[in-house]
């Protein structure tokens, strides 16, 4: 094995250049996967992460059902005890306790039907981008305060401005009529239309008081500094509401199911590109290893004259193509991790795109993970590809005629 | 033999059109018998749900097909809230915050005073008359009364939400039953009569159930208390002002 092992060595080196250009452009092809792969895979984080800020947070606590069917009467009681528990057991994460309800909001001229949700002044900003979305005015304060703070467009269809009052007359959790007027007291404007014309925000305890909650409410959302921090969240959530049946930990999968959705097929069409790309290298390969099998017809003649079956210098052309590959293998991890950890920790951004973060209130650019999986899955799968695409060069040896194969120029 | 094909086309023609009077004639009739010219009356509405219930006691007005008036007298906490309907506006008054406000359009489909009828139901329930064409269907015995089962398709350019209309009308023009059916052919929700009584000297369905037709377990039901037909009504009865201050 050791003999073959250097022959195979020697043959790569024997054409150079020829090694080096097959070798190069696999190097190439392993770069190129690793900063598209980790680019993708970070774009993905950042995705999940944005829209999870925006509003719902990573994790929620649920009365069971309401997720599927989001009621008023299907509430956790208590929720502001509960949510400091959660808060004490999550030092790092941000926890917020919520309530929503359906309302007929009012101005002197106009009245629409929009989402209510009373929200906790001082926790709702580590949870949720909207507050930092604020234009013109200010965000909540006081937990109590007749206030509101409403999206854009629903401030130019009602036709007020912050200082101008709004009624808002719904439906109580006892069924009873709820009814408030409150000061708008800031504006938000989130890029989401559907936000911005439906969704107002109201101090929770206001919202307790006049939608008759006796200190329930919808959900408490949670939201922790990264994805990776989420089982061990889970984990001690669950615990704390264990005691209680009917509330459950739902996750951003059951919060966004399209989110998911939407990155795989992102995936999947994204790996057609990268197929494109390893083929294309494949053939390379391929040619390289069919021009050195048939340039040595006579020397592997000669070989097999001498009693050296086919089937061992086939196993030599695989392994000169693997030595081939595992050294673009090699050379393309280090050069593309290089790269990866490079814009991983600068950042990578394309112009408009920090104009285009202001407005939606994300960071300014994509910083690409670098994991095990982002750095090895392309260049593992180019790899595999060169030695499937040496079978090819190799299958040939087993027709090569040594009386023949001798006389070949 | 053309002549008697003529004649037998011509008897089929005006049958039919008489058929299809009557049964508008019988939609006329069972709205205008359950409203009177004029009405006063006193309700008492349960809203009922799986894990709760609510009840709440009301007095209403009415004056023709356009204009009427609902005002909640119990229970206490949400006693003086009002809805008042006049030609296919509506409008709510919440004492808690001493304003009357405008229901929109938008809001028509959404429940009223919390119970499975819509706005809709409450402020439209006319336009069966002048919006739909109507057939009867089957007319049975029960009881020792005929019942008359109608269906109503909406014109094509009304502006309804539903695709059919089913009702169910009794010999003394008591409506028994009503149902709604969407565009596709699905029920919807179902407007049941479940007692008949003298009232106000004519037989009124006195206590009427709404269920939605996939949560039969969710119902409101509307029981009348008592009431009178045929009133002295003042001029001011159906204004905003008058809604916002009782004044009858």
């Amino acid at each position: 094995m050791t003999l073959d092992l250097r022959m195979a060595w020697r043959n790569l080196w024997r054409h150079k250049r020829r090694t080096w250009l097959t070798a190069t452009a696999m190097i190439f092809s392993n770069v190129l996967l690793i900063f598209m792969i980790s680019l993708q895979l970070g774009s993905y984080d950042m995705m999940i992460n944005n829209t999870l800020q925006a509003f719902s947070g990573h994790l929620q606590v649920q009365h069971d059902g309401y997720n599927h069917n989001p009621k008023l009467r299907t509430s956790i009681p208590s929720v502001l005890a509960l949510a400091e528990q959660v808060r004490q057991a999550l030092p790092g994460a941000g926890v917020t306790a919520r309530a929503a309800a359906f309302a007929l909001a009012s101005s002197e001229l106009r009245s629409v039907g929009i989402q209510v949700i009373g929200v906790q002044p001082d926790h709702e900003p580590r949870v949720s981008t909207l507050p930092g979305l604020v234009q013109e005015g200010r965000f909540l304060q006081d937990p109590d305060a007749a206030e509101i703070v409403i999206g854009g467009v629903l401030a130019r269809n009602l036709k007020v401005t912050t200082g101008d009052e709004l009624t808002l007359l719904g439906s109580g959790r006892d069924g009873s009529f709820a009814a408030g007027v409150v000061t708008v007291v800031g504006i938000f404007n989130s890029s989401s239309v559907d936000m911005d014309r439906s969704l107002a925000e109201i101090p929770l305890g206001y919202f307790q008081d006049t939608f008759a909650m006796e200190g329930h409410g919808n959900s408490i959302a949670i939201s922790t500094d990264n994805l990776e921090q989420i089982p061990a969240a889970s984990g001690r959530v669950n615990n704390i509401i264990a005691g209680q049946d009917a509330l459950v930990l739902l996750d951003w999968t059951a919060l966004h199911p399209g989110l998911q959705q939407a990155i795989k097929a992102d995936f999947s069409s994204a790996w057609f590109m990268y197929g494109v790309l390893i083929i294309l290298v494949a053939f390379s390969v391929l040619n390289t290893q069919l021009m050195s099998v048939l340039e040595r017809t006579r020397e592997f003649g000669v070989i097999t004259a001498l009693g050296i079956k086919p089937s061992r210098l086939a196993s030599l052309v695989m392994l000169e193509t693997a030595l081939m590959a595992a050294i673009g293998l090699a050379i393309g991890v280090l050069l593309g991790a290089l790269v990866a950890l490079y814009f991983n920790a600068a950042g990578f951004s394309y112009p408009g795109m920090d104009e285009m973060a202001v407005r939606f209130n994300l960071p300014a650019s994509i910083y690409p993970s670098v994991s095990v999986i982002s750095l090895l899955l392309g260049p593992a799968v180019v790899f595999l590809f060169c030695l499937l695409a040496s079978i090819y060069p190799a299958l040939r040896l087993f027709r090569l005629r040594p009386v023949e194969a001798m006389r070949a120029v | 033999m053309h002549k008697s094909m003529l004649w037998l086309g011509l008897l089929f023609l005006s049958s039919s059109a008489a058929q299809e009077s009557d049964a508008t004639q019988l939609v006329r009739n069972a709205m205008d018998h359950w409203r009177g010219l004029t009405s006063h009356s006193n309700m008492t509405m349960i809203i009922h749900r799986p894990d709760w219930e609510r009840t709440m006691t009301m007095e209403s007005w009415s004056k023709g097909d356009k204009q009427s008036l609902v005002r909640v007298i119990e229970p206490r906490k949400d006693a003086g809230n009002g809805t008042l309907l006049d030609d296919n506006n509506m409008w709510t008054y919440t004492p808690k915050i001493n304003r009357i406000i405008k229901v929109p359009s938008s809001m028509m489909s959404q429940s009223w005073m919390g119970s499975d009828f819509s706005n809709k139901d409450i402020s439209k329930s006319t336009d069966i008359i002048d919006q739909y064409d109507h057939e009867l269907t089957a007319t049975e015995e029960k009881d020792g009364r005929l019942h008359y089962t109608i269906t109503s398709i909406p014109h094509e350019d009304a502006a309804v939400v539903w695709g059919r209309e089913v009702l169910v009308v009794r010999d003394d023009y008591v409506l028994m039953e009503q149902q709604f059916w969407d565009q596709d052919g699905i029920l919807v929700k179902t407007l049941k009569t479940l007692e008949v009584e003298e009232m106000g000297g004519r037989s009124v369905a006195k206590v009427m159930r709404m269920s939605k037709t996939d949560t039969p377990e969710e119902w409101t039901q509307m029981t009348a208390n008592s009431i009178e037909f045929d009133v002295e009504l003042a001029n001011n009865v159906f204004t905003l002002s008058n809604l916002r201050n009782p004044r009858q």
